[in-house]
């Protein structure tokens, strides 16, 4: 009989929003398959800031316990969840010992324009001297952060750093909702309220017209107290309403971000598609998701939104066919790729 | 236009933003600070400072934005910048002191989220591995300052911090040093503490505000500065420092930390007591002055230091001198107080005297506007205090950026008022002008405003154009820089205005025959109000067939409707009063300066009813002065019965006659306009 794997996962649980979330569905696959032992990492980072809340329902589910700066964390893999998070340190005393080094990248090491997105050789450097491993790994969560991560890597030498050969996805597990039968103009738009996520103000005109039937903004924070007056928006603070009420006020996602930021996965489009409707987005950001999302520019949104009110059967169509490739991150395929990627993780020792 | 932002938003930050953009725009940029950005409760000075670099968005002009400070940014710049929805040919930069690559990293990506593009980032260390302050937002390089040889008696500024003007001994010590024959002595200290060294018996030293002037003007003015203290006194004072050591003059580090020589500036170790200055001035600084501000400005450390390599890095050009259009130096008369007639009238026979009179302007109040121009001279309008303005100085912010708009390095100013205002005293520091002060004399007691004698600093010369009679010259000082002129007083032109001619016109403008005339210019209403006299005139002289009364209105005066109601009383508006007067029987006047002397001086017989209001001069004793010689009547202007008994007299006893008689054979000083055009036609050269 073999012996079940010790798993330890390395994390700020504090992280809000992506990070927390794809954590919280990823234990409750590995938890099935080896030991697992979570081991927080205080970072200045999140100072004053409490466990994300989905994280802490994963971790009352499972029984497992947060173990708050361990200074030695040993395990067959360890598993370092957004190393971002060590980008305020200067030190980090931990020692980690392990055969198989996973770092999960998360967060894009460069930005759109090759600008590093944070000190990402402060991380990994921080990273590469607490541990002892036969193998280190960092692990893309999509096709875009890959590329960022090759380029970084290639353009400041990868050291002790190989990169995993799939993308360590987020898992995709919201319920899946049939699309309307006849989509109407309703538009609209969910992310956190940061400058990042949202385009400039003459891109957000283009994508939330007055000739639209509705513009729900949820997340729209920054524009409730501003000086920008649209009255055929329609504001919500972030959190301020259910996501699932959000999605049932709209029939297109309509996805813009700053052109100096994007997402590296987009958890945020999976949920809308899931929900039944079309999601409309920058290539880059669309390419996470093949044509399940329709890959557009601001400019071009009315037309695909009058396209498809004009043949609600290929809103249909499309709505169903975005929704069965989320098959591609579902937990089961999670779970595949963990177990090509941990048992083919042993390397020369590093 | 390059507009300055700061990361944070603090008191410190937009003291930081001010100081940058002005040390831009002395190097010839046109540089600015959003409006929108200045916080609440500036002070009166800080409002004069930041007047000129207000920029009002969105702004077309707009090609450069700097994010100064841009280690710390707030969520309040980002939606700023965020909110200008820049032009992608406007250049953003930030530059900052990142501690770390995360830091500019962090601030970047901040800055590029709100914009939708990536700033140029400058990391000040970069360009200065050793300033003068670690903790500094403006990027704190020498930028200003222009040599220029050594004067004979140098102008000393020497920081004084508060704490130290409260120790019992260095006001004494200060007092001693301005003593001292061999340099000029001068105080930078905060506003607070120049107000308790005027209200002591120190009063008489030179103290300037740090805030009073850009540190470029200061830059300009001193020759040596020493600063005193435990350490370099914030940003403003680091920058003068810098700018001195650029323009090869001398900065004598006394604080406690050798703060200045401790960072490598190219400073002297001066004493860090202040009694021991004056020695080391003596016999260590100024016989070595020339060379030692030679060695500063060859230093490594400066070059280091100045601002050449943050415009590398910005890709900023400075804009060469030959691409303002060229013109010659301008002498520009500002008479200003009341509503400033009377100065305007003084300053216009001066400039008709001088030898360059095409290169004669003015800036005058509206009320003057007219007169000015009537004589030659453009006028460049200024704006009139107001109660309704949110400031009893507002105004003055307005023509203080008027004033420096039109005037340039080289050019001269005249200003005649009692109170030389901050738009003012702060132009002709800012813009480097060779200034008169024609300061006529006869000041009520304590009339002469403390704040004005401060500044009388600013100019190269006072002139003071006399009384007739001795007795009134009581001038405010006999310094050196004082030179005492006859009284300037207006010459009536032979150009066919005889008096006979004007009466017979006067007849058949008005249509009314008579054989008496009349004048009465009683001020513009604006001091007193003299509509009792006035109608008691109008009243009495109805009464006599044959006479015609004309009531002399000043521009700008309030005239009351019931003087429009009499038969022989005629308002007019005129710019030819000193005519009127001389073909009048009677005149009766206000004794103010030009009026007086106008009467004196051209033989007319006048009853004065003096004015006096707390900002005039003493008429008083002017037109008393002129009774007790029998030159003219004086009547107060609560003395209506003898006012009545006196233009009796005056028109049908005879008293016209003797006064008349009594003017021609009295001896008066030679006028002194062309004196006083002189005076100024050398400023600049002395």
């Amino acid at each position: 009989m073999r012996r079940r794997q010790s798993l330890a996962y390395v994390i700020d649980p504090r992280f809000p929003g992506g990070t927390s979330s794809a954590v919280a569905q990823e234990l409750r696959v590995t938890a099935r398959k080896a030991d697992v032992s979570i081991h927080a990492a205080a970072s200045r980072m999140f100072s004053g800031t409490e466990i994300a809340p989905q994280l802490k329902d994963v971790l009352v589910d499972l029984g497992l316990t947060v173990n708050w700066n361990s200074r030695t964390i040993a395990a067959d893999t360890v598993i370092i969840h957004n190393p971002s998070f060590l980008k305020f340190e200067k030190i980090w005393d931990v020692r980690i010992i392990a055969r198989n080094l996973i770092v999960v990248a998360h967060e894009n090491f460069l930005r759109p324009g090759e600008v590093e997105a944070f000190d990402v050789g402060r991380c990994l450097g921080l990273i590469d001297r607490a541990s002892l491993s036969l193998a280190k790994t960092i692990a893309p969560i999509s096709p875009h952060n890959r590329q960022g991560v090759t380029r970084w890597l290639a353009s400041h030498g990868a050291g002790p750093w190989r990169i995993a050969a799939e993308d360590w996805f987020n898992i995709c597990a919201f319920p899946i909702e049939p699309p309307v039968e006849r989509p109407r103009d309703r538009r609209g738009r969910h992310s956190r309220p940061g400058f990042e996520k949202f385009p400039s103000l003459a891109d957000m005109d283009l994508c939330f017209p007055d000739h639209a039937e509705s513009n729900v903004i949820l997340g729209g924070d920054t524009f409730l107290g501003g000086d920008t007056h649209r009255p055929h928006w329609s504001l919500h603070p972030f959190r301020a309403i259910d996501v699932a009420e959000f999605f049932g006020m709209i029939d297109f996602m309509v996805y813009f971000t700053a052109p100096t930021w994007r997402e590296s996965f987009g958890r945020v489009l999976a949920e809308a598609i899931a929900a039944g409707k079309v999601v409309i987005s920058d290539a880059g950001t669309a390419a996470t998701f093949s044509d399940a999302v329709v890959a557009a520019t601001p400019a071009e949104v009315d037309g695909i939104v009058a396209a498809f009110i004009t043949d609600p059967a290929s809103y249909r169509r499309h709505v169903r066919k975005a929704q069965s490739r989320l098959k591609d991150f579902a937990p089961d395929a999670f779970e595949r790729m963990f177990e090509r990627l941990v048992a083919t993780g042993l390397g020369a020792a590093a | 236009m390059i507009l300055i932002e700061a990361g944070e938003r603090s008191e410190k930050a937009h003291d930081a933003k001010v100081l940058f953009a002005s040390q831009l725009a002395a190097r010839g940029y046109a540089a600015g600070i959003d409006e929108a950005t200045i916080p609440d409760g500036l002070d009166r000075n800080q409002k004069y400072e930041i007047a000129p670099l207000l920029v009002e968005m969105p702004e077309q002009t707009v090609r450069h934005l700097i994010i100064i400070g841009a280690e710390t940014i707030s969520d309040e710049t980002l939606m700023l910048i965020r909110g200008y929805a820049l032009d992608p040919s406007v250049q953003v930069a930030a530059t900052g002191r990142f501690s770390d690559l995360q830091v500019l990293a962090a601030s970047r990506a901040k800055i590029a989220y709100a914009i939708g593009r990536e700033p140029t980032m400058i990391d000040i260390a970069d360009i200065n591995a050793r300033p003068l302050m670690d903790a500094s937002i403006s990027p704190l390089l020498a930028v200003g300052g222009n040599a220029r040889p050594v004067p004979a008696r140098p102008q000393v500024f020497v920081f004084v911090p508060p704490e130290m003007i409260e120790e019992p001994m260095t006001l004494p010590i200060l007092s001693a040093m301005d003593q001292l024959p061999g340099v000029a002595l001068n105080l930078i200290t905060t506003g607070k503490s120049k107000e308790q060294i005027r209200a002591s018996r120190h009063g008489h030293l030179s103290v300037f505000g740090y805030t009073e002037m850009t540190t470029t003007a200061f830059a300009e003015l001193a020759d040596i500065v020493a600063f005193f203290g435990e350490s370099i006194p914030g940003e403003r004072m680091a920058a003068l420092a810098l700018d001195m050591m650029r323009a090869g003059k001398v900065v004598i580090d006394c604080t406690g930390s050798s703060a200045f020589v401790a960072r490598g500036a190219p400073a002297l170790r001066g004493p860090a007591d202040l009694a021991a200055l004056p020695n080391y001035l003596d016999h260590t600084v100024l016989i070595n002055l020339a060379e030692i501000g030679k060695r500063a400005g060859d230093s490594p450390w400066l070059n280091g230091n100045s601002i050449e390599r943050l415009e590398k890095a910005l890709g900023l050009r400075p804009s060469l001198p030959a691409e303002t259009p060229a013109r010659r130096p301008m002498t520009v008369f500002v008479p200003t107080n009341g509503n400033g007639l009377g100065h305007a009238q003084r300053c216009s026979l001066i400039a008709a005297e001088m030898p360059a009179r095409d290169d004669c302007v003015f800036a005058a109040f509206p009320s003057c506007v007219s007169m000015v121009e009537s004589k030659g001279f453009a006028c460049l309008p200024l704006v009139q205090r107001s109660d309704d303005h949110p400031e009893e100085y507002a105004n003055d912010v307005l023509n203080y950026l008027r004033l420096r708009r039109a005037v340039r390095p080289g050019d001269r100013l005249v200003f005649d008022g009692g109170y030389v205002f901050d738009s003012i005293y702060r132009t002709i520091k800012e813009k480097r002008l060779s200034a008169a002060w024609i300061r006529r004399g006869l000041w009520l007691p304590g009339q002469m405003n403390p704040v004005s004698l401060d500044r009388e600093k600013a100019f190269e010369a006072v002139i003071v154009p006399t009384e007739a009679f001795e007795e009134l010259n009581t001038s405010t000082g006999y310094g050196r820089n004082t030179h005492h002129v006859g009284p300037v007083v207006q010459q009536l032109s032979d150009d066919g205005t005889d008096s006979e001619a004007l009466r017979a016109r006067l007849a058949d403008r008005f249509k009314l025959k008579f054989d008496q005339l009349v004048v009465t210019m009683l001020g513009g209403g604006v001091a007193a109000d003299r509509s009792a006299q006035l109608q008691t005139l109008c009243n009495l002289l109805e009464r006599r067939d044959g006479c015609l009364h004309l009531i002399v209105v000043w521009p700008g005066s309030r005239v009351s409707p019931a003087v429009y109601g009499w038969k022989r009383s005629r308002p007019v508006q005129t710019k030819a009063a000193l005519a009127l007067a001389a073909a009048a029987d009677l005149t009766v006047s206000a004794a103010g300066y030009n009026s007086f002397h106008e009467i004196l001086y051209h033989g007319i017989p006048a009853i004065f009813v003096p004015q006096m209001a707390a900002y005039m001069d003493d008429q008083q004793r002017r037109a008393q002065a002129a009774a007790d010689r029998g030159l003219a009547v004086s009547v107060l202007a609560s003395e209506m019965l003898l006012l009545e008994r006196e233009v009796t007299a005056f028109l049908d006893k005879g008293k016209a006659a003797d006064i008349r008689k009594n003017l021609k054979s009295i001896a008066l000083p030679a006028p002194g306009n062309a004196a006083a055009a002189a005076l100024i036609g050398r400023l600049g050269h002395e």
